[in-house]
């Protein structure tokens, strides 16, 4: 039962699946950060996110903020949910079973129901499923969906899914919030019934939502708390006054410097969770820009002040990176790859060599990608001492993905922590990829991606992993500075909080797992 | 035309305002219909639409065009302005793009919100502006008059955002006393609703109290100084009736208009105070429909605002005609 | 001689009309008078650059290393001020002149042009009035992109239509006068009788609403810095600096506290001068 999560994802296998299941049926978190009184039934706590608009919606496939998913979590139940660790663990599907990892197999939790009292079944997950490939749909992880080459009902209770190329990540993909299952045929969202833990007592996009104990949820004992009412507050410093005022019991996206004023208070603390949440400098690779010369490339990455950038940007509330998405604490992180330094007669030497001494160049920040201005700053400082004369266009968040993220040859990204290590590269790094930020094309790692995603074997997937991170940390054109850690805010009298990597609020899921204390 | 209007002068104050009234919901129709020109075009201006913002940084070209197709953006621009003309005037303003439901609905959803900060803000300031406008008049000069116009100074000398966040440190945060965040509940007493808002409405009372006062205090001023005012004096009037019943009449145009430009201000332009205290009012669903491109959404917001503006500064020019029917108002 | 004694005579005319002030006219003026210096001379007097990380410690108090601390990334916070003064100065009083000037123009305009022209212009000034200029400010930006040009154009737009209504207010009411309607019937051109009849007594009102005009923009362009327009980096205007550090707030930092007492003394002094000023004109 204490057992500490296995180093790499059971995945497939069965036995392990069940193990994890016993481990969040009790409520119970290996490490001892569970509150010292443990789970308490009842309560009504306020919670506050970043942001919310008319655009809100209770839609898991169009699910686009933070504060979305949160909602999602609380109304609707997922196939599968994130352990520690992010180890995949069964939810309403009981066991996922392959032995291709192309065929899979989902039994399904039986005597679960709805909120209205639908009782939940295959009919429900394969439309769950199969609606993201509509474009109409208007689903965001449209891409991902694009592999379920085929979902059918194989009984009442069981559901094959056929992939379009093996895929050993299923299980972690499926835990998504975009994934959460919604009743068959279900083209009005606005009730929000599902199977998830509480049910929406109200709903209004841009003001708030409050949710009642779902009393039929198939977890015995949980949910704990009778009601949270979930708001946004844009401004940080109006989110974290609103949580020492004793107005709310919970915030998201605490900036590191109001740390201190949380911690100084007798009745709040913080929840830190490092993640692999990353702001990076993007150089685009194509057309003749100067940006696409591998020695330019080389010389920004050695301009990027690393420690000061952890230091004076995130007063040590994050982790160097070495150019490459893969965190340092993560089971597939390659550790013989040496650390790239702030070293700017290194970046001297390559502009030199690329002839690009004195190039003035426009870069492009928002406040859209997190600590990117600053971050321009910076490296518009340190760029000036080795000539090269960087502006910084600051734009406003505003229509900053649409019309400049990756639009101008030197602009910032942002991207949030996924459950995978295929996920981020095949999103972010391939060469086909939608996103892929610096437009860099690398045949060879195009093939190792492939093959590590149908590799069950986790040894010989952390080396073909590891080969990937050399190929981008030399020389994709994506600089990484840190990894950001997400940092939440809490009254003391709230249980039951522990770390998820995928996002603040326990990767959005808090709702069932936490509890009043007083 | 001067001649009729001489005459409807003669006749009293009221017919004349009640011929501004008619004439002004003509011009009013002009200016809305101006104001949605230029939303309209300014809004086009705008780098993507409403299927990008959606999408945000997910946004992959199928998925834009499907959404673009849902939302009615593959029409031609004019002709969805045309549309939604149409729909205004047959009293439908059209559904919002991005929340999925009628704009009427959206809107009546924050326009009490903003209707009752408005009021409170106007019933705090108001009040408290001519009290200092009239008294820093009557005693120009003098040590309260110099006291009260640092005061009020000083009052718009820092930034709003600085304000109210020093307002919900000391308030909430150190002393508990209010709750830093406004949330109007359905069904929450008037002590409770006036506890919550009483932030919001200090905040920007401190923004519009300062234009008031010292525009109220130069008009009073600028009469003190008219031959007929010294009549009054010599007669042997006190220096209030003097005030009340020649200098104030006479007065009444630009202070009036001040008041109607300030509190035009407390709808659209209290997008801070929304933001900091977290307050679902108008300004920052138009914001919202700024950032979605919710083009229906963003010139419903923007007839409001109009709406309000116009009838505040109609108010304002009743007001001043009856109180002065010598002035003819175009 | 008296070639030599003009210019000393024009030296000494400004000296004794600044003695003419009432004290709190001299202190407006003083203020004033600094922050133009700064504006002028800042970025040559700052200490260091304007971006330049200079202290491992964010926040610091005022030292001897630092006359105003440092700021959120330890940057010189006396430098920042000085180097950014003269965006706030610049802007808020180019665009202040811009809107007071035009309204005051088109406001006479309106008064003395005829019927049309009052009701075309009043039109058009309701039309900018009736739109939000922070939302408004928010659409160009994210249009345009942050530049100090378009900066100007949205705080003076803003302000024209506020000035013009104030002014037509009063320019009507004057038009209305006995003795303006003399100098009509005297025989005397629209233009004139707005120049030399009207404008002269709308000085007093006019000269304070335009004081109170420079405040609002200077207060715009924070607010617009808390909306996340502004200046670009790593420049920054008064606003701007008070905004990017307002995390400081709660512990009392300097870096956050020096330039809300800028923007405090740079708007009180300016309108202490404008009532003195305009007082003085009307006696």
């Amino acid at each position: 039962m204490t057992a500490p999560p296995p180093p790499v994802p059971p995945l497939s296998r069965r036995a392990l699946l069940g193990a994890g299941a016993g481990l969040a049926l009790a409520g119970l978190a290996p490490g001892g950060t569970w509150a010292e009184a443990g789970p308490r039934r009842g309560g009504r706590i306020r919670v506050a996110g970043i942001a919310s608009s008319t655009a809100d919606t209770l839609d898991p496939a169009k699910g686009g903020l933070s504060t979305d998913y949160t909602r999602h979590y609380m109304a609707y139940g997922g196939l599968t949910e994130y352990g520690p660790g992010l180890v995949p663990m069964p939810a309403l599907a009981e066991a996922l079973d392959t032995s291709d990892q192309t065929l899979w197999r989902l039994a399904l939790r039986r005597g679960v129901r709805f909120h209205d009292g639908t009782p939940f079944g295959a009919a429900d997950v394969v439309y769950s499923l199969l609606r993201h490939k509509d474009p109409a749909t208007a689903s965001k992880v449209r891409p991902l969906a694009e592999q379920f080459a085929e979902v059918r009902a194989t009984g009442p209770h069981e559901v094959m899914v056929r992939l379009a190329g093996p895929n050993a990540d299923l299980p972690a993909i499926l835990a998504q919030s975009h994934f959460l299952v919604v009743k068959d045929g279900t083209k009005d969202f606005s009730a929000g019934i599902g199977t998830g833990p509480y049910r929406i007592k109200s709903f209004r996009p841009g003001v708030g939502t409050t949710v009642v104990r779902n009393d039929e949820y198939w977890k015995p004992g949980k949910p704990y708390l009778d009601e949270i009412e979930l708001i946004a507050i844009p401004d940080e410093v109006s989110r974290v006054n609103a949580l020492l005022s004793g107005d709310v019991q919970l915030v998201m996206a605490v900036n590191p410097r109001s740390v201190g004023r949380i911690k100084a208070s007798p009745g709040h603390a913080v929840l830190e969770t490092r993640s692999s949440l990353y702001t990076n400098l993007i150089m685009r690779q194509d057309g003749l820009l100067p940006t696409g010369n591998p020695d330019f490339v080389l010389a920004m990455k050695h301009l990027l002040d690393r420690d000061l950038i952890r230091r004076a940007l995130f007063r040590n509330y994050a982790t160097v990176a070495n150019d490459h998405p893969i965190p340092p604490w993560h089971p597939y992180f390659r550790d013989d790859l040496p650390q790239r330094a702030f070293d700017p007669e290194k970046a001297r030497f390559h502009l030199r060599r690329a002839g690009l001494e004195g190039l003035r160049l426009p870069i492009y920040a928002s406040p859209a990608a997190e600590g990117s201005v600053d971050m321009a700053s910076v490296l518009q400082e340190h760029a000036a001492q080795v000539g090269l004369r960087l502006a910084v266009n600051r734009m406003p968040s505003d229509g900053y993905w649409s019309s400049h993220w990756m639009k101008h040859p030197l602009t910032f990204g942002n991207t949030n922590p996924r459950p995978t290590a295929d996920l981020v590269f095949s999103l972010f790094y391939k060469s086909d990829a939608p996103w892929n930020e610096s437009a860099w094309k690398d045949e060879r790692f195009d093939r190792l991606l492939v093959e590590a995603r149908g590799e069950a074997d986790p040894a010989r997937r952390k080396e073909l992993y590891g080969e990937m991170q050399g190929l981008v940390h030399a020389g994709c054109g994506v600089g990484i500075p840190v990894f950001i850690t997400l940092i939440d805010g809490h009254d003391r009298r709230l249980g039951g909080l522990r770390p998820v990597a995928l996002g603040g609020f326990m990767g959005y899921a808090f709702a069932e797992h936490v509890w009043w204390g007083a | 035309m001067a001649g009729t209007a001489d005459m409807a002068a003669g006749t009293g104050g009221a017919a004349t305002a009640l011929r501004l009234v008619l004439k002004r919901l003509g011009a009013g129709l002009v200016t809305m219909l101006l104001v949605s020109a230029v939303v309209f075009t300014v809004s086009s201006l705008l780098p993507g639409d409403a299927a990008q913002e959606t999408l945000g940084q997910s946004a992959t070209p199928e998925a834009v065009a499907a959404l673009r197709q849902q939302y009615g953006l593959d029409r031609p621009a004019p002709e969805r302005y045309l549309r939604w003309l149409g729909g205004l005037a047959a009293g439908d303003p059209g559904r919002s793009l991005v929340a999925n439901m009628p704009v009427a609905e959206v809107i009546a959803g924050r326009l009490p919100n903003s209707l009752l900060l408005a009021g409170l803000t106007a019933a705090v300031s108001v009040p408290l502006a001519l009290l200092v406008g009239i008294l820093s008049a009557m005693r120009q000069d003098s040590r309260l008059d110099r006291g009260l116009n640092i005061a009020t100074l000083a009052m718009v000398a820092l930034p709003e955002f600085l304000v109210a966040t020093l307002a919900v440190l000391a308030f909430s945060v150190e002393l508990r006393l209010l709750p830093s965040i406004a949330m109007v509940k359905a069904g929450a007493g008037w002590g409770e609703t006036l506890r919550s808002l009483a932030m919001p409405v200090m905040t920007l009372s401190v923004v519009v109290v300062a234009q008031m006062a010292r525009m109220t205090r130069a008009a009073v001023i600028a009469q003190l100084g008219q031959p007929y005012v010294e009549m009054a004096r010599l007669k042997g009037l006190g220096p209030a009736r003097v005030v009340f019943a020649h200098v104030l009449p006479n007065a009444v145009g630009p202070i009036v208009n001040a008041m109607a430009l300030s509190l035009s201000y407390l709808l659209g332009g209290a997008i801070i105070v929304e933001t900091i205290f977290n307050y679902p009012g108008l300004a920052s669903l138009m914001v919202n429909a700024v950032a979605s491109r919710d083009m229906p959404l963003l010139q419903a917001c923007a007839m409001v605002f109009c709406g309000a503006y116009l009838l505040l500064v109609l108010a304002a020019d009743v007001v001043a005609i009856l109180a002065n029917p010598r002035i003819r108002q175009g | 001689m008296t070639d030599a004694a003009a210019p000393l005579a024009r030296t000494g005319a400004p000296l004794a009309w600044a003695r003419s002030l009432p004290l709190t006219g001299k202190l407006g003026l003083a203020l004033v008078l600094l922050w133009l210096a700064v504006a002028a001379l800042g970025p040559a007097l700052a200490p260091h650059a304007v971006g330049a990380f200079v202290s491992p410690e964010v926040f610091a108090r005022p030292g001897a290393a630092h006359w105003l601390g440092t700021d959120y990334l330890g940057r010189d916070v006396l430098s920042r001020l000085l180097s950014g003064a003269r965006y706030t100065v610049g802007l808020a009083l180019a665009a202040a002149l811009l809107a007071s000037g035009t309204g005051t123009a088109l406001a006479l305009l309106a008064a003395v042009g005829g019927r049309w022209l009052d009701e075309g212009l009043s039109r058009l000034m309701d039309t900018l009035i009736s739109i939000p200029s922070k939302i408004f400010a928010l659409v160009l930006v994210a249009a345009f992109g942050s530049s100090l040009p378009l900066l100007l154009l949205v705080a003076a737009v803003t302000y024209v239509p506020g000035a013009y209504r104030i002014a037509r207010s009063m320019a009507v009411g004057l038009y209305q006068m006995d003795y303006v309607q003399v100098a009509r019937a005297r025989g005397e051109g629209r233009l004139y009788v707005a120049r030399a009849e009207i404008l002269p007594n709308m000085v007093g009102p006019l000269l304070a609403d335009f004081g109170l005009r420079f405040v609002f923009i200077v207060l715009l362009l924070s607010g617009l810095s808390f909306l996340g327009l502004g200046v670009q980096p790593p420049d920054a205007d008064l606003g701007s600096l008070v905004r990017e550090n307002i995390s400081g707030l709660p512990e009392g930092a300097s870096a956050i506290l020096a330039p809300a007492l800028a923007i405090a003394s740079l708007t009180v002094g300016a309108n202490l001068l404008i009532d003195a000023v305009s007082g003085k004109g009307r006696r």
